[in-house]
Formats: structure tokens, C-alpha cells, sequence
């Protein structure tokens, strides 16, 4: 029934690919040419001259502002997988007790869960600032790595995919006298393996790409993300942009290889969070 | 037997706590850091608060009055509300027309749809260099092409003599230094960085229309365009919804897009509010009058949604 696109469809649908690929491609070309290329007032798509030399200047701590790239990559990744490790498991406990228990009380913390939606740490950064002192974890990792952790969206993701586990299988190890956290480790957790890896995947990325957190909380340069890293380059003027693309360049290869790894596992999750979250 | 009674009623007090114990890491990190802050926030916009040493002293509702006669925060908010304004159709058509596109049966689907993602998977800082850098004005690759095409056009017209074309300059353009140019650059740049996420979620719902809808279509003799106009469209209401809200949500809180890609200029051009709270709060240390901008903020949010979300029960379009 149905029909087999045209060829206008293949043609529009083609164009439309190189305007997101393009400029992604541009960029990291960008990246590889030379000095006297970069300057050129009509620059050309791919390097007349391929060089390496900005992927082997920006790791130099003294030759421009004084930056640490690889502290900073190992801060960024450090980082990330902690939080996600943390994200993983809070909010498959939070999914896992929403999907099958009943208690007094569940439908108003999935409203207050629904509530933190409306209340992005865009809107709430002022206080947050306070409490992040108040708990003497500005200036620490720890404030990238905790209060990120818990998202409104993995916990519905985990719930409604929680949702379809027979309650059987955990009413059989019950009775076998199982503990319900041992219950909890070897069945729900085995169990949601798909959208473990789904927040897993969302979580790193976040944190991976994630700008305001680390804008409010961090303050010393030795803790900057590579995010964090990149946006202190300077005005347009005053901006190395050389050592900017090829800094650039290097934070995005790893999100890259992350999504054509799990490329199935974005499609899924951006449906689940979306639709759920 | 008193104890085995004693012990069942352990059993049970410890099988109701169960729940919150699992509940309780996700429940204590929104308590101290969504709840409480919230609530701060309001405390916070009713006082003159300058952090670091200071405590805060009531002013009541001085900040709410300073900021609506601030005339610098109601541009930049009314500069968000344009952005909403703008943005939000074009985000919203451009992301069905990518679904509608990528749910044809096309040969290698997966590629298209993958290419079509890929901006979702930048950081906006990143997103907003890679268009910085592309509409640089000295050596940018839009000037350079428009350059390029300038050149190109005086020696056609010499060679032509087309004296209508010839009074048409082609030539650079001052990009991210003119205010109209940023501006629509942050429309381009957020349509061109979040298209393909919103794309994901009418996708999943253009493929969970029945067939069998289409083929009754068919059998009444609808066109293409007439099956989606009756079918498709209505068929996707719940995702129109969501796309709609969650995009809006995003727009309102533009910021770290422009960092990088104009950092709110030229001449605040392209100043929206939370950027204009950021600096508010931690370049100026004015967290009293911040938190009232971030509390007007949430209210503006809230009642959007809120219209969105009744006229749409209402069986109204959005």
C-alpha cells in the first residue's frame, strides 16, 4: 500500500542531510588546516594543507592560557561515569518502586516528580548556588556528579518499562525468602538491562555535554569540564581559533563513537523520555 | 506464637517501608536540590540579597517592582517571547517535515536518520563555535562563498550586460556583528541543533498510525496531501503536544547556545532572560532581584503551558 518514494523525495531528503553533516564536517576539517589557511578571507571546504599541529599545540599547558586539556578530558569523563553509574542505579530503584508498589503516598511523588519538569535548573540556578555552598560541595565534583543524578525522565523511562515485568517472578522469590534488595539485584536489575543501557547512554551525554552545572559549581580551573574549558576561549577577537576548533574537535569524537555505537538505544530513549517524561 | 505473630507483624511494617527505602536517594537529591532551592528562590526574591557574607534583609515585593521597571530585563524578556514566538513554529514544522520524511521507505533510512540526529548529539557550546566559526566575518565560510559569488557575478555581467542583476551587490555580509543577522543566526542555530531530537518523537508516532486508516482514505479517493491533512495530522495530536511544550520550555531557556555563539551580543541582540539572570546574579550579585526574575520566569512557563494544555483539551488547535 505503500508507495515507494520518488526520486524528489531521495533529493530532498539528501540536501536536507547535507545541511546537518556539513557543517559538523567543515569543522573538523577547519581543525586541520594551517595557520595562513585558517586566516584566509575565502576558506575552502577541505585543507589545501593537512596538519596535525593543533592537536599537538593544545595539549601544551604553557603556550596559550595556561589550559590543562588533558585534566580537563579526564575531569569530564571522570565525571560522567560516576554520575551515570549513580543515575543508573537511583533511578531504577525510584522506577522499580513506582512500577511495583503500591503505597500510600505514590501518586503525590509522582506529582512531585512530574513538578521538577517544570522547574529546570535554568530557572532555579540563583538559589541552587546557595545550597551548593551550604553543603560545602561548590568547587568539588561532587556537585556535577549527585544533584544531576536523579532526572524525572529515567525515573518514568524505568517505570513504564518496569510496568511490563510479571509480578509473579517477584511474588515467586518472596516466598522463596529472598531479601528485597537481593530481589531488586537479581531480577529487576537483570530484567531492565534495555533501559539501563538507555539511561546510561542519555546520562553520559548530558553530563558529557552539560555547560550550566559546571558554570555554576565550579569555579577552579584545575576542576573545569571540557565544556566549561572551551567556553572561557574569549571574544571572537582575541580567539585562537586553531586550538578552539581542534579543542572542539576532540569533545565531540567521543559522543560521536557513543552514537553510532548506540545509535538504536537514542532513538528508542528519546521516544521513552519524551513521551513519558 | 507471640513471636511468630510479633515477627509477621515486623515482616509486614518492613515490607511497607520497602517502597520509600528504594524511593528514598532520587526523593532526598529533588528535596535539596529542585524543592528546596524553589522555595528558596521565592524566599530569595523577597529580600535584598547579595550572597557571600550577606543575609538577607525583607525588601517585600521591591524587586518585583525594580525589575518590571527595568527597562533592560523587559527587553530581554520580550526578547525571549519573540524568540518563542519565532522559533517554536519553525522548530515545530521543520521536525514533523524531517519525521514525515524519515518515516517514507527510503533505502538506507537508518543513514538518513542518523545524519539527521547527529546535531543532538553536540554540545551547544560546540554547536554555537561551529556556527561562529562558519559565519565569522573575516573568514567565514558564508563570506568567503558570498565573496566568491560577488566576483563571480561582475564578471558574468560584463560578459552579459544584465544591468538589472548588476545593481544587486553580492558581496560580505556583516554576520554575527548586525543585530537581525544574530538574531535569526540563534533561530537557525536552535532549529539546527534540536530538529532532530523533536523529529524522534513524531516519527515513533507517525509509525503507530494504523495502515488500515490510510487504505479507507484510499478507498474514499483522498490525495496524498488530503490523507495527511485528515489523517496524519489529527493522528499525531498527542506528540504535537509534547513536541510543542517540550520545545517551548527549551526556547524559553535559551542560554547555553549563545555563550559561545554570540554571548548575548551585538548590542544585547540576541540577550535572552536566563543569560540576563545569570549575569543578574553572579556578575552584578544581585541574588534578591535575580530570584525574582527567575520566579516571574516560572510564571511565565507555567501560564504558557498551562494555555497550551487547556486549549488543546478544549479540542483546539495549538
Amino acid at each position: 500500500m505503500i508507495r515507494k518514494p520518488g526520486i524528489i523525495v531521495y533529493i530532498i531528503a539528501t540536501v536536507i542531510a547535507f545541511v546537518f553533516l556539513w557543517p559538523v564536517l567543515y569543522t573538523i576539517f577547519s581543525s586541520l588546516k594551517t595557520m595562513s589557511e585558517l586566516r584566509a578571507a575565502v576558506p575552502t571546504f577541505l585543507p589545501q594543507e593537512w596538519t596535525f599541529e593543533h592537536f599537538f599545540d593544545i595539549w601544551d599547558r604553557g603556550s596559550w592560557r595556561r589550559g590543562n586539556l588533558a585534566r580537563y578530558i579526564y575531569n569530564t569523563f571522570y565525571v560522567a561515569v560516576l554520575s551515570t553509574l549513580l543515575a543508573v542505579l537511583i533511578n531504577t530503584m525510584s522506577g522499580y518502586a513506582l512500577a511495583k508498589f503500591r503505597f500510600k503516598g505514590d501518586t503525590v511523588i509522582l506529582l512531585i516528580i512530574l513538578a521538577t519538569i517544570m522547574l529546570p535548573l535554568e530557572v532555579i540556578m540563583v538559589p541552587i548556588s546557595r545550597v551548593i555552598r551550604f553543603f560545602r560541595i561548590y568547587n568539588t565534583h561532587w556537585a556535577l556528579i549527585i544533584p544531576p543524578a536523579a532526572t524525572p525522565a529515567g525515573i518514568f523511562l524505568m517505570r513504564q518499562f518496569l510496568l511490563k515485568i510479571p509480578d509473579d517472578l517477584i511474588e515467586c522469590a518472596r516466598i522463596d525468602g529472598a531479601s528485597e534488595w537481593r530481589i531488586f539485584l537479581t531480577i529487576i536489575v537483570p530484567n531492565a538491562k534495555p533501559a539501563i543501557a538507555t539511561i546510561a547512554i542519555f546520562s553520559f551525554m548530558w553530563r558529557w555535554n552539560d555547560y550550566i552545572w559546571p558554570l555554576i559549581a565550579i569555579s577552579d580551573s584545575n576542576l573545569y569540564t571540557l565544556q566549561l574549558h572551551i567556553s572561557t576561549f574569549g571574544g571572537e577577537y582575541r580567539t585562537n581559533w586553531a586550538n578552539m576548533l581542534a579543542t572542539s574537535t576532540i569533545s565531540m569524537i567521543p559522543m560521536l563513537i557513543v552514537f553510532l555505537i548506540f545509535q538504536r538505544q537514542f532513538v528508542q530513549g528519546t521516544v521513552e523520555t519524551g513521551m513519558k517524561g | 506464637m507471640a513471636k511468630k505473630e510479633q515477627t509477621f507483624k515486623w515482616y509486614v511494617l518492613k515490607q511497607k517501608l520497602v517502597p520509600y527505602l528504594f524511593m528514598l536517594p532520587n526523593l532526598i537529591i529533588f528535596g535539596l536540590f529542585i524543592i528546596t532551592p524553589a522555595i528558596m528562590g521565592i524566599y530569595f526574591s523577597l529580600t535584598s540579597f547579595r550572597g557571600l557574607g550577606d543575609t538577607p534583609t525583607f525588601v517585600w515585593f521591591d524587586n518585583y517592582r525594580d525589575i518590571f521597571t527595568d527597562a533592560d530585563f523587559l527587553a530581554a524578556m520580550w526578547n525571549t517571547v519573540r524568540l518563542v514566538a519565532v522559533t517554536l513554529p519553525i522548530v515545530f514544522y521543520v521536525s514533523l517535515g524531517l519525521a514525515v520524511i524519515i518515516s517514507k521507505e527510503l533505502r538506507a533510512r537508518g543513514l538518513y536518520r542518523a545524519i539527521y540526529y547527529w546535531p543532538v548529539m553536540i554540545s551547544f557550546i560546540v554547536v554555537g563555535l561551529i556556527w561562529q566559526w562558519i559565519f565569522h566575518d573575516t573568514r567565514g565560510y558564508l563570506n568567503g562563498l558570498l565573496t566568491t559569488i560577488g566576483n563571480w557575478r561582475i564578471w558574468e555581467t560584463a560578459l552579459f550586460e544584465l544591468p538589472l542583476l548588476n545593481r544587486i551587490d553580492i558581496g560580505p555580509v556583516r554576520t554575527l556583528r548586525s543585530p537581525t543577522f544574530a538574531w535569526w543566526g540563534v533561530v537557525f542555530l536552535f532549529t539546527w541543533s534540536r530538529a532532530g531530537y523533536y523529529m524522534i518523537m513524531f516519527v515513533a508516532a507517525l509509525l503507530s498510525i494504523p495502515p488500515a486508516l490510510y487504505e479507507a482514505g484510499e478507498l474514499d479517493g483522498a490525495n496524498r496531501w488530503q490523507k495527511f491533512i485528515y489523517i496524519t495530522y489529527p493522528s499525531l495530536k498527542p506528540a504535537r503536544l509534547m513536541v510543542f511544550i517540550l520545545a517551548a520550555m527549551e526556547i524559553f531557556k535559551i542560554f547555553p547556545h549563545i555563550v559561545q555563539f554570540t554571548g548575548g551580543g551585538p548590542f544585547d541582540a540576541t540577550m535572552f532572560q536566563v543569560q540576563y539572570i545569570y549575569e543578574e546574579a553572579f556578575t552584578y550579585r544581585n541574588l534578591g532581584s535575580a530570584s525574582a526574575m527567575s520566579v516571574v520566569m516560572i510564571f511565565m512557563v507555567m501560564i504558557f503551558t498551562g494555555t497550551v494544555l487547556l486549549l488543546s483539551r478544549r479540542g483546539g488547535e495549538e
